[in-house]
């Protein structure tokens, strides 16, 4: 299992004016488990308020760079990325797991490919970390980014993008498209739809020569690209897709604990959810959580039964359950009131367990 | 660009996730049980072929079931990883159950699975001897085959990508067991062999599943799934049949 890791940060800086890129040290000789490869990601947790929250954020910096870089977008109401757009300076502490995530493909130097980007917002993070990384290691290969933001305003990296032009002249090409902005070109007006892929396959990107996709931003635009591309016959081997944060909860409500007290000696009333439907039966208090949903005909999710590989999660939100093992659940769940059902065993009167959250 | 879509509507218009932070809780779930019964299914089938390796009768034979040996669990290991990535502890996973553990070669459990394990049923049936394994990993690994197949097109992305690697090595395995029967046949005869195939075929033809199952709709609609059982059972038998008789066998 991955370990949280101690990270400085050495350096701060706004790239537009609700996005900050954090450059970070590794401390105690960590620095060897945070050699990334481009695309991937860091998982970072933070106390708020007695709360610990975990976000991911993907690295900006190329592999070539020598630096840990990373790219937080404000999100509306996302207390991490506030937190980081506001509060955060140099030397400040921050806690993250080693770089995880497959967004990116083998790179070698004989390589002659043609790759092509989109990126939607701050979907550019790790789709940056690949263009960098590419162009220097693959001195035959290019790139086209087709780029999608609001307005010029919110256009991340914009300037390091420009620097990139000019350094890999021919390899590098660049499709600004804005929702609201107007541009010389109607084309690179509007949303990146399945139909604008098309237009754009039409005249201005040779589609038949590109050899892999790599695809970073809200759902809609990667279910949209992702069609364009296989019905311009690249296969699902050749298209990488890195889902961003949009679909992170902010913050999670606390939950609310019962404690009544055990009354009758061996049975408990519980409340278990499945698939949007709930189910309350009477079961014993030495029966696990998981059995008793699966000797009541729910199909429970479950493979180890051990407590190791946490396939049965579920969260207790009434009510308390004790876990007789757990080699999977971090503190930071149990404490939001996950168990593993095969491990769990009621304690109060009534149990109310929710499959579904 | 900050229209959001449920992660449902997402997933059931053939989206692609990418890593354990945002899949839905019942996602989760699912993805995690098909990759428990892939894993202790390799470990399983692995841990039942060493003990057949002594038994090949030359050594060509005895390497090529050592490389599968070792193929299989390096593909539960690629597989396991990724469950790493979603929290389980794979160091114990590993070791969490005696996966030689096999039940009588008569037992009667149809498809169902054993408490502790999530093997597919069909591990849990002994080998006797060289013949009948190399009989076995011929109908199972045309079986896997079409399974990977499947699976290679599945919505979570680092398993997509890990089954696709695997593919082929699986692959692999069949086309020896394929060599291994076609030297068997001209070294033992049929019948022995035709023995086994009758044995295996029913068996292996029970891991892909009842055909009636409820719980399909709801796994297309997550992406994890896109073709029926039934479909992908009808693919082996009609791919195993031509090998089968290739080989101067038929089907069970």
């Amino acid at each position: 299992m991955a370990r949280f890791h101690d990270l400085t940060v050495t350096d701060i800086k706004k790239t537009i004016r609700d996005a900050v890129v954090v450059t970070l040290r590794p401390e105690n000789g960590a620095a060897a488990d945070f050699d990334f490869t481009q695309g991937q990601y860091l998982t970072f947790r933070h106390d708020f308020d007695g709360e610990e929250l975990r976000r991911s954020y993907s690295i900006c910096a190329g592999k070539d760079d020598g630096v840990l870089q990373i790219g937080i977008k404000r999100v509306e109401g996302g207390a991490f990325s506030t937190w980081a757009n506001e509060d955060l300076k140099i030397g400040d502490r921050l806690q993250a797991m080693p770089p995880m995530g497959g967004f990116f493909t083998e790179l070698n130097s004989d390589n002659a490919n043609h790759y092509l980007g989109f990126a939607g917002g701050s979907g550019i993070t790790p789709v940056l970390s690949i263009i960098k990384t590419t162009l220097a290691r693959e001195p035959k290969s290019s790139f086209t980014l087709v780029y999608a933001n609001k307005g010029v305003n919110t256009i991340m990296f914009r300037e390091e993008i420009e620097d990139l032009k000019n350094l890999y002249l021919g390899r590098f090409n660049v499709i600004h498209v804005l929702e609201s902005d107007a541009q010389e070109i109607d084309l690179f007006t509007g949303l990146v739809t399945e139909e604008k892929c098309a237009q754009l396959f039409e005249h201005w990107i040779d589609i038949d020569s590109v050899d892999t996709a790599f695809i970073c931003g809200p759902e809609p635009m990667m279910l949209g690209i992702a069609s364009a591309l296989r019905k311009a016959g690249l296969d699902d081997s050749q298209i990488k897709f890195e889902l961003f944060a949009s679909a992170q909860p902010g913050r999670l409500a606390r939950k609310v604990v019962a404690k009544d007290a055990a009354k009758s000696a061996n049975m408990t009333s519980a409340a278990i959810t499945l698939d949007g439907a709930t189910q309350t039966f009477d079961m014993p208090k030495d029966v696990t959580i998981l059995d008793a949903a699966l000797e009541n005909a729910m199909d429970a999710p479950y493979a180890c039964k051990a407590g190791v590989c946490s396939t049965c999660r579920c969260r207790v939100l009434e009510g308390e359950v004790e876990m007789v093992a757990n080699h999977a659940l971090e503190d930071y769940e149990v404490e939001k009131g996950y168990v593993l059902s095969c491990q769990s065993f009621p304690l109060t009167d009534r149990v109310i367990v929710d499959f579904d959250q | 660009m900050n229209d959001q879509m449920k992660i449902e509507d997402y997933l059931a218009q053939g989206g692609v996730l990418t890593n354990p932070a945002n899949v839905p809780p019942r996602y989760r779930a699912e993805v995690m049980k098909l990759m428990a019964t892939f894993v202790d299914s390799e470990l399983a089938g692995a841990a039942g072929f060493a003990d057949i390796i002594n038994q090949g009768p030359g050594i060509k034979e005895r390497i090529a079931a050592a490389k599968i040996v070792l193929e299989k669990t390096d593909n539960a290991d690629r597989v396991l990883r990724i469950m790493g990535e979603f929290g389980a502890d794979t160091d114990r996973y590993a070791n969490h159950h005696p996966w030689t553990a096999r039940l009588g070669r008569d037992a009667d459990i149809g498809a169902s699975r054993s408490d502790h394990d999530m093997r597919l049923a069909v591990f849990n049936y002994p080998l006797q001897g060289w013949a009948d394994a190399v009989v076995m990993n011929l109908l199972m690994g045309r079986a896997v085959g079409v399974q990977l197949a499947e699976f290679s097109l599945i919505s979570y992305q680092p398993l997509a990508d890990a089954f696709r690697k695997i593919a082929p090595i699986e692959a692999r395995h069949a086309e020896l067991a394929a060599e291994g029967i076609e030297r068997l046949v001209v070294s033992e005869g049929a019948a022995p062999l035709q023995a086994s195939v009758d044995y295996w075929w029913p068996r292996v033809s029970a891991s892909f599943g009842s055909d009636s199952s409820a719980k399909f709709d709801t796994l297309k609609a997550m992406g994890i799934r896109r073709t029926a059982n039934a479909d992908l059972r009808q693919r082996w038998e009609a791919e195993t049949a031509v090998i089968l008789s290739d080989l101067g066998l038929k089907k069970g």
